[in-house]
């Protein structure tokens, strides 16, 4: 498999992975959120990418974690 | 069997009622102290601290070599366009595998990614809690006729959920239900 085969499989995958998140996800709640908090969860719903969310967010990784599971938003992986 | 263990892995693993299977399919669990400094909350600390005590999980110290290789693996994740970056201390858990054979265990995409992107971390095993605990299942260090039921019992504990292909893939494999 080319790598650009390969990058196209991880690209489908995540689109999986991103819509499971956005159906999943409890909205009511992020939108409750500060907006911090909800920019965070908005962008880890968008991307999946934990490290940068939790940046965003202002928390510490499994402090993040712990938000998401609240926000009803899966881990995919 | 060995493994290394990072964040995302261990703080969703901690949450499951049958975390400890973990240790009937790894004789040690390394935890790099990167790792290690990433767990803050009580429960997962605890549960950290305790299979460390007996034994079963082991403090893994990175060498300077190794951190070396694990921020050039960072920068590289970082230069292939639509490769996820991983940090380092996730890069930290691929270098231990690819150097010692270790078993990766992981739940960020970023690795998943750089080991079947990259070349060099190509021949790296990297499993998910989906692998670890096909291979509890398949070993026989959880016994049950019905291995869905223990792939939802994780999803609810931990509200990680399993991509239902790969899912549906390993319970084909198990011979249970898809």
């Amino acid at each position: 498999m080319s790598l650009e085969e390969r990058l196209r499989k991880w690209l489908e995958l995540e689109r999986e992975a991103r819509e499971v998140r956005r159906r999943m996800a409890d909205w009511d709640f992020i939108r409750r959120q500060p907006p911090r908090l909800r920019a965070a969860l908005v962008y880890y719903v968008e991307t999946g990418d934990i490290r940068t969310s939790a940046k965003l967010s202002g928390l510490e990784l499994e402090d993040f974690r712990e938000l998401l599971r609240r926000a009803n938003v899966p881990v995919v992986v | 069997m060995f493994a290394v263990a990072d964040t995302c892995f261990l703080i969703d693993w901690a949450r499951w009622r049958r975390r400890d299977a973990l240790f009937g399919v790894f004789r040690t669990v390394f935890v790099p102290e990167s790792v290690l400094g990433e767990v803050r909350s009580e429960a997962t600390l605890s549960w950290v601290v305790e299979s460390m005590a007996q034994g079963r999980l082991s403090l893994f110290t990175e060498t300077p070599d190794l951190i070396e290789e694990a921020r050039s693996l960072v920068e590289r994740t970082r230069l292939v366009p639509g490769l996820r970056g991983v940090d380092l201390p996730e890069a930290v858990c691929l270098v231990a595998g690819r150097r010692w054979r270790y078993v990766v265990l992981t739940e960020n995409r970023g690795v998943l990614m750089a080991a079947d992107i990259l070349e060099e971390y190509r021949g790296v095993r990297v499993w998910r809690a989906l692998e670890v605990i096909a291979a509890a299942l398949r070993s026989g260090v959880i016994a049950s006729s019905r291995p869905a039921e223990v792939f939802a019992e994780y999803e609810e504990d931990t509200k990680h959920f399993f991509p239902r292909r790969d899912l549906e893939a390993v319970l084909h494999e198990l011979g249970g239900e898809a």
